[in-house]
């Protein structure tokens, strides 16, 4: 029911969120919108906490419980984004992404996976965690990447109506690309440091041809690649927005991918 | 009423007209110290623009008093191709309010929607109000008006688009800078050629706090002129390349026949590719900079028939936005109006209230009279008995009146308070009465020039 009740403290701020593109001028509106999102994650945060306290383990395992952690993840990288100003428009892209994966995870209901694995306690939940966040920064730089293209496009086109109003200043989003990615980067080395660790300390191997590993190591160099992208001149700031859009999209279509061939399995 | 403001703006005549009745604050507030003096009128403000020169007055009935501003205004502006009154409007009563509102929220400026008027609207009110006269300029009449005429022109911006977008080619630049740079506090601009538009530019730019400005033009000396008004540095037009691998921005306004920035150009200053966004604003005729410069991904280049097109966007969208905003005004007025008619019977109930006052006291002192030996308790109970009576008595006609004058029917609740008490019972205000209200005598509304035209 709490997950519900966030979902529908998103969709809200969301409405609120584009009806300043929706009405022209008007950008009044924008604070609440922002207040109601941080209810929304704020409640959110109830829920997972309460699911730690009825189970006694993290929201960590399980699709249902995963998404909604990653939802979470997105929400506080969206809060870091109201702190810049009128970067925290980003919010038009961040919510319904957040609105989707909490939505889905309402729908199936955020329980505990039936199964169990090998590699739990504090190395697991800071793995995944790090992991979740890494997933949560890349989210947040394809966000920012996504309205530096459009905003790219408005100027170039010459158009300065209601989308160009909107939208921050290029710099702007391009400064949050570039955090976004770097901390997106430098967050899952830190994850995938933890598993190899792990792994080498307590199985002494590292399985090749897990599907989980083969995911994470593609995705690290999909992150990699569009933090390279921003390496150059003021053309790289293009290319890195860009990079950063393609590579979330990677991300998730290869999820997909991954998820289907590990059907029945505990990915996540 | 006695309400009246009498101007000049750039309706009525043009800027070298206009410019000769602008007032400094220091003559402006001697020109209203002299209108007290000479007329006896008791509040005034000036409000002194570049568009605009008006004086607001309370209270103003009399011919006489609109002749000293007249005068005024004609020992400022000195001699004039055409006589002061062609140039002047008056406005009275009741379209007062409606003009000043009309006035504060933008809706009358040269560039429809403006914000500056807000505050020097604000400005003028201040300093009226700062004058060490007693009593203040600033009465309690004017400050109304000019406090409703704020908080009117805060709700027209802020609940209507009529202030937002670029509405001049140097917003337009500064608005473009800031889409693509955020702040311009580290940005240096380049301004090619020492026209008056690219000096405007420049300028906003300039206000807008960017680093430096590099000013190049053929003649050094101008570019040296420019750059010393502009508080920025004179380069030499013959090396483009050099100059444009430092800035940010670049003005091109210069009256060469051909381009003189073309993509080998900025090849040449960036043989690596661009370092960073670069931002480039033409508005000269024919065009200084090759259109295949834009061409370049990180190029934003701007035309003058680009810039022109957004600022007509802008004045379309605040025409659309007008009558929502002359809704809010009109709304205002009404408020301030029902504020100053109600004001009007104040000593209307004030006397009806001594009256019935005085026959209490009366009353009282003669029932005392005839009962010498009443007990002092009895006493205060027959006094609060009689003052409670009288009050309940004078409850409802006392609601009445003040709503009556409120609905804009002084006269009306006036002459039935005279045919109902009589004048004898009731004393009624005298019109020179401004702090009080400024007496029930309602002059013909008029809204015209002095020569008797119908003004906007």
């Amino acid at each position: 029911m709490t997950h519900f009740i966030a979902v529908t403290l998103y969709i809200a701020a969301f409405v609120l969120w584009i009806r300043p593109l929706l009405d022209g001028e008007r950008s009044g509106g924008m604070n609440t919108a922002a207040i109601v999102a941080i209810v929304g994650i704020a409640v959110q945060a109830i829920a997972l906490g309460a699911f730690v306290g009825e189970y006694g383990e993290l929201p960590l395992v399980g699709f249902a419980p995963s998404l909604s952690t990653l939802s979470l993840t997105t929400g506080l990288a969206l809060i870091c984004a109201l702190a810049m100003g009128e970067g925290g428009r980003i919010a038009v892209l961040l919510l319904p992404l957040m609105i989707l994966l909490e939505g889905v995870a309402a729908v199936l209901g955020v329980r505990p996976a039936p199964a169990t694995l090998d590699f739990q306690g504090a190395w697991f939940a800071l793995h995944v965690t790090l992991a979740f966040a890494s997933l949560g920064g890349m989210a947040f730089a394809a966000a920012a990447g996504a309205l530096y293209l459009a905003q790219h496009r408005q100027l170039k086109n010459k158009r300065m109506g209601r989308v160009f109003r909107f939208l921050p200043p290029l710099a702007t989003l391009s400064r949050m690309n570039r955090v976004g990615v770097v901390t997106s980067l430098v967050l899952l080395t830190l994850a995938l440091g933890l598993g190899w660790a792990w792994t080498v300390r307590f199985r002494h191997s590292l399985q090749g041809g897990d599907p989980k590993t083969l995911w994470s190591v593609f995705i690290w160099g999909v992150i990699f690649a569009a933090v390279v992208a921003r390496k150059g001149g003021a053309a790289a700031e293009r290319r890195g927005a860009v990079a950063s859009v393609l590579g979330f999209i990677l991300i998730v279509l290869s999820y997909v991918v991954v998820r289907g061939a590990a059907e029945g399995g505990l990915f996540l | 009423m006695a309400l009246a403001v009498l101007g000049v703006s750039h309706h009525t005549a043009p800027v070298e007209v206009r410019e000769r009745f602008a007032f400094s604050d220091a003559e402006g507030v001697a020109a209203l110290r002299n209108l007290r003096s000479e007329t006896g009128v008791r509040e005034a403000i000036l409000v002194s623009t570049c568009n605009r020169t008006e004086i607001y007055l309370h209270p103003a009935t009399e011919e006489s008093a609109f002749q000293a501003v007249r005068s005024v205004l004609q020992r400022k502006a000195g001699p004039l191709p055409a006589p002061v009154t062609e140039y002047l409007y008056l406005h009275r009563d009741q379209d007062v309010p409606r003009h000043l509102f009309r006035v504060t929220a933008g809706l009358d400026s040269l560039v429809m929607g403006e914000a500056e008027i807000q505050g020097q609207v604000r400005d003028a009110y201040q300093r009226a109000a700062d004058v060490d006269l007693d009593p203040s300029l600033a009465g309690p009449v004017l400050s109304r008006l000019f406090q409703t005429a704020l908080s009117v022109g805060g709700r027209v911006r802020n609940e209507t688009p009529i202030g937002k977008g670029a509405a001049s080619v140097a917003s337009v630049a500064v608005e473009l800078a800031r889409k693509i740079f955020g702040g311009l506090n580290r940005k240096r601009v380049l301004v090619l050629g020492a026209g008056e538009t690219g000096e405007l530019v420049a300028e906003a730019l300039g206000r807008h706090g960017v680093e430096d400005i590099l000013v190049a033009n053929r003649t050094y000396e101008r570019a040296e002129d420019l750059a010393h008004r502009l508080c920025g540095h004179p380069v030499d037009l013959t090396d483009i390349a050099q100059a444009l691998r430092n800035v940010d921005i670049v003005v091109a306004s210069t009256a060469a026949p051909h381009a003189i920035l073309t993509r080998a150009i900025l090849e040449e200053a960036y043989p690596d590719g661009l370092t960073s966004p670069l931002l480039i604003i033409d508005i000269a005729i024919p065009r200084d900079v090759d259109p295949s410069v834009g061409d370049e991904a990180s190029v934003f280049l701007y035309n003058v028939d680009d810039l022109r097109k957004v600022v007509d966007e802008t004045l379309e969208r605040r025409k659309d936005s007008m009558s929502e905003a002359e809704g809010i005004v009109s709304q205002g007025a009404a408020e301030f109006l029902a504020w100053y008619s109600a004001l009007e019977v104040v000593p209307v109930i004030r006397s009806l209230r001594s009256r019935g006052e005085a026959i209490r006291k009366a009353e009282l002192d003669r029932l005392f009279g005839r009962i010498a030996d009443l007990p002092e308790r009895e006493r205060a109970e027959v006094t609060t008995f009689s003052r409670r009576l009288l009050n309940k008595l004078l409850h409802e006609p006392t609601t009445r009146v003040r709503d009556g004058g409120a609905e804009g029917r002084a006269d009306d609740v006036i002459e039935a308070v005279r045919l109902l008490f009589g004048d004898h019972g009731v004393e009624f205000a005298d019109d020179s009465d401004s702090t009080e209200g400024s007496g029930r005598e309602s002059g013909p509304t008029q809204s015209t020039n002095d020569n008797g035209d119908e003004t906007a």
